[in-house]
C-alpha cells in the first residue's frame, strides 16, 4: 500500500516538474525518426544559437515505429509542434486535420517563394489539396543499382532492359553465383512498394490515371508486366530476399550478389571506403526499362494544427522550419555533403561542395539525369492504408502464392472502394 | 489450507491494484473501441457491433495469418518447455564445467528482441549467415539454403530463434520446481526405480506438473501473441509464410488507421489464448487452478 | 540426488547446451572484433589481421575508427546512436531493479495469501490476475499510452516502471504461489502452535523457505523489464532516458551503422547484464541445489 502510494505521489511530482520547466522559454517539440540524430541536434542548437528565446526538444524513434508512434501522439494529444513527414502519410494527415498548411504559419508569400527552387516531385510529394505542407528535409530516389566488377569480370554490358536484367542474372546464375539479384522486401515498411513503383515507372508505366482510377490490372500496364517479371524472377531462382536495406549494404558487400533496387542513399553506404570491403564496386544504372524513369520523393518538416492554431507557437515553428529547409539551405546541404542525401532544393545541384562530396561514392552526373527524370509516387488520402492492404498481396504474387493476375484486380478493386468510402466520407 | 472470512485487501491489494489500474481502463476502452467504427480518418466513432469481427474474420489474411499463428505456438511452446525441462534435469547434476553451462544458459535471455533478431539473422543469413558456412564447410550443401526466405523454412527458423529466447526462464522455473521435490522422495526413486523415463513420468513428473502447466500457459500465451522477433527477422514473408494474427492488430490500427478492427483482432486473439489455455488446463489437470 | 550418466553423454549435452545458448553471442563477440571489410572477405579473418577494438573505441570516447582517416571516405555508416548503448544500460537497469523490487514487494504477500487461504473473493481476484495477461498488450497500448500521457507519465522512467510492474505482477505472484504450496502444511502448523501471525508465518517462514524460488521469480520480472520494448519505445521520450532495448532496436534498423558498429552495441549490452544476472542466478542455484531444499 505504502509503496503505491509513494509511487502515486513520484508520478505526480514528476508531473509537476516537466510543467515547470516549460514556463520560461518557449520550447519546440520537434519529431524525428533518428537517422543520424546526432547531425539533427547539432543543427537544433545552432538553431537555438541563433533564435534566443526558443528552445527545441527533439524526440527520436526508430524509422520502422515512427510513423505509429506519432499516430500515438497524436492520439494521446502530446504536446508536438514540428515533425518529419513522409510523402505517402501526408495527404491522410492533412485529411484528417493533424498538420497545418505552411501558409497558415508563414508570412505571407514566403511559402510560394521557397516553392519555387523545389524540384517537381519534391513540390508534388509536399502538396496536399493545392497546398504546400511541408518543405524537404531530403528528397531522394531509387536506384537500379549494380557490381561493375562483377558485371565486368562476366563480361556483361550494364543491363538497360528488365529482360537484359534477367538474361544478365542468368547468365551469372550459370557462371555459379546462387542469387544474382537481391531484394529488399519487408511487409511493414513501404519501401519493397516504392522500388516497385520505381520499377514500374522505368517501364514508362502509369499506375493511375489523372482521376485517379487504377490502370495496373490491365495485363498491357507496365506495372502489371513488373509484377510478373518479379514473379518470373523469383521461380528461377534468382532473387533473394532480405528484410531490411541494413543486411543488403552487408549482402552486397561479400559479392555474392551483383543487382539490387534500393534507395540512392543507399548507395553512399556501399561505397563507403572506411568500412566497407568492396566500396567502389558498387554504381547506379538508369532504371531498366523503356523510359528509364523513376521514383523520387520527399520526407519533410511539417507543422501540427494545434501548433498552427497558436500564433506564438506558429511562429516560432515556422522560424525553425524556415532554418532547416529554407534560403540559405545550410541545413539541406549538410545533409548532402556529410550524408549523402539527396535534396529537393534544386539550386544545391550546382553547390561545389555537393559535387565534391557526391564524387565520392556516385557519378554525380548519372544521379542528376535520374533525379530530373524521376517522377512522384501517386498519394492520396486513403493511399497508405491501400498500401498497406496492398503491400502482403504483392508479396504473395513475387514468391508465386498468388497469381500476378488476382493480386492485381484485387488491388485495383480495394483502391476503387477506398476511394469511394473517401468520396462520401 | 486455512480458512478467512474477510477478504486479505492488505495482502491483495498491492498486487491488485497497479494490474487493475493496467487493465481495467484499457481493456474497456478496446473492447469500447472493437464495436465501434474508429478510423481516424473519417469524422465520428458510431457503434457498429460485431461488425469489426466480421470484417476482420471475412478478411483476406485472418485465414493465412491464423494458420500460422497457431503453427507457431503449437511449435514453440512445447518445445520450449521439453526443451526447458531436459535442460534443468541435465544442469541438476554436478559436473566439470558445469557452473560455465549454468550461467551461459542464461545468456539468450539478457538480449531484448531486436538483438535476438540481429543474432539469428546472421545465422541464417543466406550470403554472410554462419549455419550456411558451417554446412557447406561440412560439405553437407552446395548452395546456400535461404532458411529465412523460403517459405517451408521460414517459420521454422523463425520459431528456432523465438524458442532460443525463451530457454532461460522455462530453465530456471524447472530447476527451481525440480528443487523444492522432498530429497527423501526422489532417493526412495532411485531405490526402487532404475528407467529414468519410467522414474521421470511417475515419481517427477507428477511433482512438477504444475510448473508445466504455468510454463506451456506462458508460453502459449507468449507464442500467440508476440511478433517483434518475427517481423525482425522476415517481416512476415516471403509472401505471407511468416504473417501472424498478432500483429494484425498492430497493423489494423496503425498502418490502415482502423483501431476498431485492430481491436476486434485482439479480442479474437484473447477468445483464442482462452482457448488454448483451457485445452492445456484440460489436458494436464493439476492443482493450480484448483479454488482451494 | 539423480544417476551417473556417461562422461561422454554428459559432455556431448554440455557442448550442445552451450552452442545452441551461447553460439549467437559468441557470434556478435567475434563481429565486434573485426571490421566489416574483414569479417565479409573470404580471405581476412581474425586470425590474419587480429582483433581490432576501434568501435569499441569508438562507443566510449568517440573517436573514429582509423579507417576513416583515409582521403576517400565518408563519416558514414557509424552513427552516433551507437554511443548511447553504456548510458542506456544503465537506464534500464534501473528499471529492471526497481520493477523487480516492486514484484517482489507486491507479488509475495498476495501469492502467500493465495497459497495458504481460502476467503471470500479469493477466486474472483485470482482469475482477474492470472486472466488479464490474455489481453496482448498491442491493443492496449493506445488506452495505456493516452492514460500515462494524462499522469504525465509519458517520457519518464517512472511511467515505464509502472507499466513493466503490472506487467509482470499476474506471473510473479502465480509463480510464487506454486512455490508457496510446495512448502509441507505441517510447517506451518507447527508454527500456528507457537501462536505465530500470519505476518509472521509469511515473514519468517514462507519467505526464507522459498527464498531461491523467489530469487528466481525476482529475475523473471527483472528481465521482463529488461527487455520488454513496446512500452518502452513509447514512453520513453529522449535519448537520456531510453533503455536498452530501444536503443538496441534502433541501432539494428539503422542503414547508417556498420555491422561490427552494430555488434559491438550489442555485445556492451551484453556483458554487465550477464554479471549482474549471473550473480543472482548464482544464489538462487546454489540455494535450489544445495543444501536449502531439505523439506
Amino acid at each position: 500500500m505504502k509503496r503505491s502510494k509513494l509511487l502515486a505521489a513520484l508520478a505526480l511530482a514528476s508531473g509537476f516538474a516537466v510543467q515547470s520547466a516549460q514556463a520560461e522559454d518557449l520550447t519546440l517539440e520537434f519529431v524525428v525518426w533518428n537517422y543520424s540524430l546526432e547531425t539533427i541536434q547539432d543543427n537544433v542548437k545552432q538553431f537555438e544559437q541563433a533564435n534566443p528565446g526558443i528552445k527545441v526538444k527533439v524526440t527520436d524513434y526508430a524509422w520502422p515505429d515512427y510513423h505509429d508512434s506519432l499516430i500515438l501522439r497524436i492520439r494521446g494529444n502530446t504536446p508536438t509542434d514540428v515533425v518529419y513527414g513522409g510523402q505517402d502519410w501526408l495527404p491522410a494527415w492533412g485529411a484528417a486535420g493533424f498538420i497545418a498548411p505552411l501558409e497558415s504559419v508563414a508570412p505571407k508569400g514566403t511559402v510560394e517563394e521557397l516553392s519555387k527552387d523545389i524540384a517537381g516531385f519534391a513540390l508534388t510529394d509536399v502538396t496536399y489539396d493545392g497546398k504546400v505542407y511541408g518543405l524537404p528535409y531530403y528528397s531522394d530516389t531509387i536506384s537500379f543499382i549494380y557490381n561493375k566488377k562483377i558485371l565486368a569480370d562476366a563480361g556483361i554490358a550494364v543491363p538497360t532492359t528488365w529482360e537484359e536484367v534477367t538474361a544478365a542474372a542468368e547468365k551469372l546464375k550459370a557462371g555459379g553465383m546462387d542469387k544474382p539479384i537481391i531484394y529488399e522486401y519487408n511487409q511493414e515498411l513501404p519501401n519493397f512498394y516504392d522500388a516497385f513503383v520505381a520499377q514500374s515507372y522505368g517501364r514508362g508505366a502509369e499506375l493511375f490515371d489523372a482521376e485517379l482510377n487504377p490502370l495496373f490490372a490491365d495485363p498491357n500496364n507496365g506495372a502489371y508486366k513488373q509484377l510478373q517479371w518479379i514473379a518470373d524472377a523469383y521461380s528461377k531462382g534468382l532473387v533473394q530476399s532480405d528484410n531490411h536495406e541494413s543486411t543488403i549494404i552487408t549482402a552486397m558487400n561479400t559479392g555474392k550478389h551483383a543487382f539490387t533496387i534500393v534507395y540512392t542513399y543507399v548507395l553512399a553506404a556501399l561505397n563507403d571506403a572506411a568500412t566497407q570491403p568492396l566500396a567502389g564496386q558498387f554504381a547506379l544504372a538508369p532504371m531498366p526499362g523503356e523510359t528509364h524513369a523513376t521514383l523520387g520523393f520527399a520526407k519533410s518538416y511539417v507543422v501540427t494544427a494545434k501548433t498552427a492554431a497558436d500564433p506564438v507557437r506558429a511562429e516560432a515553428a515556422w522560424k525553425f522550419v524556415n532554418f532547416m529547409a529554407g534560403k540559405p539551405y545550410t541545413v539541406a546541404k549538410r545533409w548532402a555533403v556529410e550524408k549523402g542525401l539527396g535534396f529537393g532544393q534544386l539550386p544545391l545541384f550546382e553547390d561545389k561542395d555537393v559535387i565534391a562530396a557526391w564524387s565520392k561514392w556516385a557519378d554525380v552526373g548519372a544521379l542528376g539525369k535520374q533525379a530530373s527524370i524521376a517522377k512522384a509516387g501517386t498519394y492520396t488520402e486513403f493511399s497508405s492504408v491501400w498500401s498497406a492492404y496492398f503491400r502482403p498481396l504483392l508479396a504473395q504474387a513475387m514468391v508465386g502464392e498468388a497469381p500476378v493476375d488476382q493480386v492485381m484486380k484485387d488491388g485495383a478493386q480495394r483502391w476503387t472502394e477506398l476511394k469511394e468510402q473517401f468520396a462520401n466520407r | 489450507m486455512w480458512t478467512s472470512n474477510r477478504f486479505p485487501a492488505l495482502w491483495l491489494l498491492p498486487a491488485l491494484l497497479p494490474v487493475i489500474l493496467m487493465t481495467v481502463y484499457p481493456i474497456g476502452h478496446a473492447l469500447w473501441t472493437s464495436l465501434h467504427e474508429v478510423m481516424i480518418l473519417f469524422p465520428g466513432e458510431p457503434f457498429v457491433g460485431l461488425k469489426n469481427y466480421q470484417r476482420v474474420v471475412a478478411s483476406n489474411y485472418f485465414g493465412d495469418a491464423l494458420r500460422n499463428s497457431l503453427q507457431f505456438t503449437l511449435i514453440a511452446a512445447p518445445s520450449v518447455v521439453l526443451l526447458g525441462t531436459l535442460i534443468a534435469l541435465f544442469l541438476r547434476r554436478r559436473f566439470f564445467g558445469c557452473e560455465i553451462v549454468r550461467s551461459v544458459v542464461l545468456l539468450p535471455w539478457v538480449l531484448p528482441g531486436a538483438i535476438s533478431a540481429v543474432l539469428w539473422v546472421w545465422v541464417f543469413h543466406p550470403s554472410f549467415g554462419i549455419l550456411n558456412g558451417i554446412l557447406r564447410d561440412l560439405g553437407l550443401i552446395d548452395a546456400s539454403i535461404p532458411w529465412l526466405t523460403n517459405p517451408q523454412t521460414a517459420l521454422l527458423a523463425v520459431a528456432a530463434a523465438h524458442i532460443w529466447t525463451q530457454i532461460p526462464f522455462a530453465v530456471i522455473l524447472m530447476m527451481a520446481a525440480l528443487a523444492a521435490i522432498n530429497t527423501e522422495t526422489l532417493e526412495a526413486a532411485a531405490i526402487d526405480c532404475r528407467n529414468p523415463v519410467k522414474r521421470f513420468r511417475y515419481i517427477i513428473f507428477p511433482e512438477v506438473k504444475a510448473m508445466i502447466v504455468v510454463l506451456l500457459v506462458y508460453n502459449a500465451l507468449t507464442a500467440f501473441t508476440s511478433y517483434d522477433l518475427v517481423y525482425a527477422m522476415t517481416g512476415g514473408g516471403p509472401g505471407t509464410a511468416t504473417t501472424l494474427l498478432s500483429f494484425q492488430i498492430w497493423r489494423e490500427s496503425f498502418s490502415m488507421y482502423d483501431f476498431g478492427a485492430g481491436s476486434a483482432v485482439a479480442f479474437i486473439v484473447v477468445i483464442i489464448s482462452a482457448i488454448l489455455i483451457a485445452a492445456i488446463t484440460k489436458a494436464l489437470p493439476s492443482d493450480l487452478f484448483a479454488s482451494n | 540426488m539423480p544417476g551417473r550418466l556417461h562422461p561422454v553423454v554428459t559432455f556431448t549435452f554440455a557442448a550442445l547446451i552451450l552452442l545452441f545458448t551461447g553460439g549467437p553471442v559468441l557470434l556478435s563477440l567475434y563481429g565486434s572484433l573485426v571490421p566489416d571489410r574483414v569479417l565479409l572477405s573470404p580471405d581476412h579473418s581474425i586470425v590474419t589481421e587480429g582483433p581490432n577494438f576501434e568501435t569499441y573505441r569508438y562507443v566510449f570516447t568517440g573517436q573514429l575508427p582509423d579507417s576513416y582517416q583515409q582521403e576517400s571516405a565518408n563519416r558514414a555508416m557509424i552513427s552516433d546512436a551507437a554511443r548511447q548503448v553504456p548510458g542506456a544500460l544503465v537506464n534500464s537497469s534501473l528499471n529492471a531493479l526497481a520493477a523487480m523490487i516492486l514484484n517482489l514487494i507486491l507479488g509475495a504477500p498476495a501469492a502467500f495469501v493465495f497459497a495458504r487461504y481460502v476467503f471470500p473473493g479469493k477466486k474472483l481476484s485470482f482469475l482477474y490476475l492470472i486472466l488479464s495477461p490474455l489481453v496482448p498488450a498491442v491493443a492496449l497500448v493506445t488506452p495505456i499510452y493516452m492514460m500515462l500521457e494524462w499522469l504525465g507519465l509519458v517520457g519518464t522512467q517512472i511511467g515505464i516502471i509502472l507499466v513493466h510492474t503490472a506487467k509482470a505482477l499476474p506471473f510473479t505472484v502465480l509463480i510464487l504461489s506454486v512455490f508457496f504450496r510446495k512448502i509441507p502444511a505441517e510447517i506451518f502448523e507447527a508454527a500456528e502452535l507457537d501462536h505465530c501471525g500470519r505476518f509472521q508465518a509469511f515473514w519468517r517462514i514462507a519467505l526464507p523457505l522459498a527464498l531461491p524460488s523467489v530469487g528466481a521469480t525476482g529475475l523473471f520480472a527483472f528481465m521482463l523489464s529488461y527487455s520488454e520494448y513496446m512500452f518502452a519505445m513509447i514512453l520513453s521520450g529522449d535519448a537520456r532516458t531510453r533503455p536498452v532495448s530501444v536503443v538496441m532496436a534502433a541501432l539494428a534498423r539503422n542503414t547508417d551503422v556498420s555491422w561490427s558498429l552494430l555488434n559491438t552495441g550489442i555485445f556492451i549490452a551484453i556483458v554487465p547484464t550477464l554479471v549482474l544476472v549471473v550473480l543472482v542466478w548464482r544464489f538462487v542455484v546454489e540455494g535450489l541445489i544445495g543444501g536449502a531444499v531439505k523439506g
